[in-house]
């Protein structure tokens, strides 16, 4: 399990049979680290002017999940590339189709998102990570 | 830099934006412009080179020419509208602009000696197919447009219950007509938006289901011009957890243009209005654009009032 102290990371306690694969986002600038294991989701490090902020990035499958449902809602050919960076402004969702996708979002995931976080999702990737967010508020 | 620079500077263009008045107090002035009525390729780069750095790249990243098109030409519309009521002082191109701290964008002017900039209050609102930009002076304003044809791909009644306050989905659960029913939603949708846009707090000051927007029966205005006078509903909000007097601050507009779209339009009311029930009746000008090549006043029938207290201008002085 990677664990964060200070501005060093320290790997306790993993297990020698578990082979971590790093996992970098493409990002102009080193945003975040990822560690996945097994298909499992850790910690990751994102560096924000000044501190270290340790967030959990959303599982593929969501990631893939909110790609599907922005692309219905788009009304975009199957083949169009839209991945966790896509913006939704770039693909041409206005509120309603944001607000659309979101409750799309609600009902597949079971989850309430409030009005305001709903305005501040830009990405899908945005859209993922506070999906996961209100999940695991929920269990 | 002198103002005869800068009246070259205009007249190098294809042709030169006609300087305005300023709207008067209460005046709404509404400009549109049909992204499939500019063609020229040299026209589209002629209004790439008005943008900021910033905007361009913002125009690029979108995806298909399409969306690119419609974003070059709100930035198009916003800056030619704006630089049309500073009476030659300021060019398109070097308008900046800012944003409030909840992201509402607004004009920061970049005063020389003794000039005055405007007390201009903008909004823009678009789609694929129509980019629109309502001025105001002294007033807050916020718009919105959608093509009046657009589907939702959820079912109207469980978004409405999702997002809609309780009145206004009871408004549309007894509509038994489903094309009526789509097109009162779309109706909603525009004027919660413009409501929403005019507050300029940003959407978590006034989430969508905490207010309602209603169609009152009409009352008797007084219209101030000869020009044509509706009898339409008046339009108001109410809020929840608002004191009455604050939403009633707030005066809509509901016209249906070229046929096609809903445009909503929501202005602040003059504050020297005395007694509460008094209400002038919102006087709108609406002019279709191609900035640098045409402005045309538009015909009645292509701007139809649906809502709201207003008169519909022949033409702007």
């Amino acid at each position: 399990m990677a664990s964060v102290i200070g501005t060093s990371v320290s790997m306790s306690s993993l297990s020698s049979s578990f082979k971590p694969s790093l996992v970098l986002t493409s990002r102009t600038n080193l945003k975040s680290i990822s560690f996945s294991i097994n298909g499992k989701r850790f910690p990751v490090l994102r560096s924000l002017p000044g501190r270290l902020q340790v967030s959990c990035a959303a599982k593929p499958e969501t990631v893939n999940k909110v790609c599907e449902i922005v692309k219905k809602q788009l009304a975009l050919p199957d083949n169009s590339t839209v991945t966790g960076e896509s913006k939704f402004a770039a693909l041409g969702a206005d509120s309603l189709d944001t607000v659309e996708i979101v409750m799309g979002l609600e009902e597949h995931f079971g989850i309430s998102v409030e009005e305001d976080s709903a305005q501040s999702i830009a990405t899908v990737q945005d859209a993922a990570d506070l999906i996961e967010d209100l999940v695991a508020k929920k269990t | 830099m002198n103002i005869h620079c800068l009246q070259r500077a205009f007249s190098s263009a294809s042709s030169s934006l006609v300087p305005l008045q300023l709207p008067s107090p209460m005046d709404t002035h509404f400009w549109y412009v049909l992204p499939e009525e500019v063609k020229s390729a040299s026209l589209v780069n002629e209004y790439l080179g008005l943008l900021s750095p910033c905007e361009r790249d913002n125009v690029l990243s979108m995806r298909g020419d399409q969306l690119k098109k419609s974003a070059l030409l709100a930035r198009v519309l916003v800056r030619t509208t704006i630089a049309r009521y500073t009476n030659f002082q300021v060019d398109p191109k070097s308008l900046k602009f800012t944003k409030n701290r909840y992201g509402k964008p607004g004009v920061d002017w970049q005063t020389e000696d003794g000039w005055l900039p405007p007390s201009l209050h903008f909004n823009i609102s678009h789609t694929s197919s129509l980019i629109a930009c309502g001025v105001t002076v002294d007033s807050p304003i916020g718009i919105d447009v959608e093509e009046k044809s657009r589907r939702l791909n959820n079912h109207i009644l469980a978004f409405a219950r999702r997002y809609f306050s309780s009145c206004e989905l009871e408004h549309l659960t007894v509509i038994s007509d489903p094309e009526i029913q789509r097109q009162e939603f779309m109706k909603l949708w525009t004027l919660k938006e413009a409501y929403v846009k005019a507050l300029g707090r940003g959407f978590s000051a006034a989430p969508f289901k905490t207010f309602t927007i209603r169609f009152k029966a009409p009352t008797r205005g007084n219209c101030l011009s000869t020009d044509k006078a509706t009898e339409a509903s008046e339009i108001i909000v109410e809020s929840f957890g608002d004191p009455k007097n604050l939403t009633s601050n707030w005066q809509f507009a509901l016209v249906e243009l070229a046929g096609s779209h809903y445009a909503a339009i929501c202005i602040e009311r003059a504050k020297t209005i005395e007694g509460g029930n008094f209400s002038v009746p919102m006087k709108l000008t609406v002019r279709r654009t191609i900035p640098f090549v045409e402005d045309e006043s538009v015909s009645e029938n292509s701007v139809v009032a649906i809502g709201g207290q207003l008169c519909i201008n022949d033409h702007i002085h």
